[in-house]
């Protein structure tokens, strides 16, 4: 069996060998990383860090535990943190991002994107208001020294500062029914405050950290970023709560069954928020913002080509790249795709415009047709608290 | 992680049990560990013939799609059907109800090592 075949839905391939490639001097870690081999995660690079795929229960059993409330707990400390301060953050952040800063309340998020003058994909964030002159941004690990660079020249023309805390900073997610409740004898906060998409400073440990009731898996759940100083003993702390290490593979389930975008899968810099459905964080009615034109524009000559989600209706998985039939002729491919245990093999994918509703769909798969059918997202029930 | 004494070992970590002409095929623990959880099988037709080497075979797991090869040359004259619905048998007891497919023989085998062969092979 050839075990060293790329991988399809992202790329973290699984080696045979994996035991003996473990130390690349050019892949970061995180402050977690010895916790991670302790606890017999498998490490794979990713987006220029060694992370864990998956621990000894494999994927599965992982993904299993988030959805049946575990809760799970994900080291997701590759992600970037940028915090913007100054008397112009608010105009700042209006300028370069996508979504409007200005509806943000103090202890509120939003889901945004930067955008280049071509109205397409620089990265996909999410905004915190900290105070009418301080915000938070996070965003993702292969793009953050390009967000960080594009932000730190934009605010040239703003008085305010751009600071990378990425560096600093451990980001955990606590995700399931029960992390709450996990969470909870931790911190010195009633997490029952904390709405979603809202957040609260806590101290954890002693320490002065951030939560956020927020996340990528479609359960109730949690987003700490706390300080490297407290990371290993908040993560231990946690695990011995009953929390379940979660990698990224069943992360990767996770989020494909909420229909979730991916950078560099359904949004990249080859597609604007016209096309990635992503019109309702892209406000054109809030002044000015880079990409602004161009997204106009585009949604005026209507999208290049439009994303569905699909279920397959025949055997198989569908697989990232694979190409998608519209009535036996190519008209798009897939973005994001996976064996869902819950209802089978569904998949992200971009079709031609006047495919997106109609037409007989199918997914080729090692040369044969498949059929398939359009479906609603989320694939499975969202149970994130609204 | 098991070798079975009894089975004979391929470089593209595949076990088979030649009995009668006929090649039984499976992955081997080694493999299946490595692979992750197995959520899908592609068998071969029944009666299909297969040369020692191809790919006949595709198993994907949750994050990969990897071909088996034959470890025979001859006619594919069983299949385990219940990997269709149970992939994970292949995870869970890869040398028994994880079996693959029988092959019977009618020419050449790939270099088949035994169960001491294929363990200094994996320590290589």
């Amino acid at each position: 069996m050839a075990l060293e075949k790329p991988c399809s839905t992202t790329k973290m391939a699984i080696s045979l060998r994996s035991e003996l490639v473990l130390t690349d001097p050019n892949l970061a870690r995180t402050p977690l990383w010895q916790e991670h081999k302790t606890l017999g995660g498998k490490l794979v690079p990713f987006a220029g860090f060694e992370m864990p795929v998956q621990y000894k229960t494999g994927a599965l059993k992982e993904y299993n535990a988030v959805r049946q409330g575990a809760p799970g707990l994900f080291d997701i400390s590759h992600m970037g943190q940028v915090r913007v301060s100054g008397s112009d953050s608010l105009a700042f952040l209006q300028f370069v991002t996508s979504n409007d800063v200005s509806k943000l309340v103090q202890g509120q998020v939003h889901y945004s994107a930067l955008l280049n003058e071509q109205g397409t994909f620089i990265d996909d964030i999410t905004t915190y208001k900290i105070s009418d002159t301080e915000y938070y941004l996070c965003i993702n690990a292969a793009n953050r020294h390009n967000d960080v660079k594009h932000l730190q020249a934009e605010a040239l023309r703003f008085d305010v500062s751009v600071a990378d805390e990425s560096d600093a900073t451990t980001l955990l997610a606590l995700q399931g029914a029960k992390a709450q409740a996990t969470l909870q004898p931790l911190v010195n906060i009633d997490l029952e405050s904390i709405g979603y998409y809202r957040f609260s400073e806590a101290e954890m440990n002693g320490v002065q950290g951030m939560i956020s009731r927020t996340g990528y898996t479609g359960e109730d759940g949690f987003e700490v970023y706390i300080s490297n100083s407290i990371a290993v003993g908040i993560w231990r702390q946690l695990l011995q709560s009953g929390a379940e290490p979660i990698g990224l593979a069943a992360r990767d389930m996770l989020r494909t069954e909420m229909g979730y975008a991916l950078y560099g899968h359904e949004i990249s810099d080859a597609v604007t928020p016209v096309e990635a459905k992503l019109m309702w964080i892209t406000k054109l009615d809030k002044g000015d913002f880079i990409g602004k034109a161009a997204v106009q524009a585009r949604k005026a000559a209507g999208p290049k080509q439009r994303l569905i989600a699909l279920k397959l209706t025949g055997r198989g998985i569908p697989r990232e790249h694979y190409q998608v039939l519209v009535d036996g002729t190519p008209s798009g491919e897939i973005t994001s795709g996976m064996f869902s245990p819950m209802v089978g093999g569904v998949a992200l994918a971009y079709v031609k415009p006047e495919h997106a509703e109609s037409g007989d769909l199918s997914v080729v798969i090692r040369g044969k047709q498949v059929t398939a059918e359009r479906t609603a997202l989320p694939f499975v029930r969202s149970n994130v608290r609204r | 992680m098991t070798i079975p004494a009894d089975l004979k070992y391929t470089k593209e970590h595949e076990w088979v049990r030649i009995e009668d002409g006929v090649a039984t095929f499976g992955i081997t623990d080694h493999a299946q560990e490595a692979l992750g959880d197995i959520v899908f099988v592609e068998l071969p037709e029944t009666g299909a013939d297969v040369d020692a080497g191809g790919a006949f075979v595709v198993i994907e797991s949750v994050k990969a799609v990897s071909d088996a090869y034959a470890p025979v040359t001859g006619e594919v004259v069983a299949v385990n059907e219940e990997l269709e619905d149970e992939p994970e048998k292949i995870n869970t007891d890869p040398y028994g109800s994880g079996w693959i497919a029988k092959v019977r023989m009618s020419g050449v085998t790939v270099e088949l090592m035994s169960d001491d062969e294929y363990n200094t092979f994996l320590e290589e």
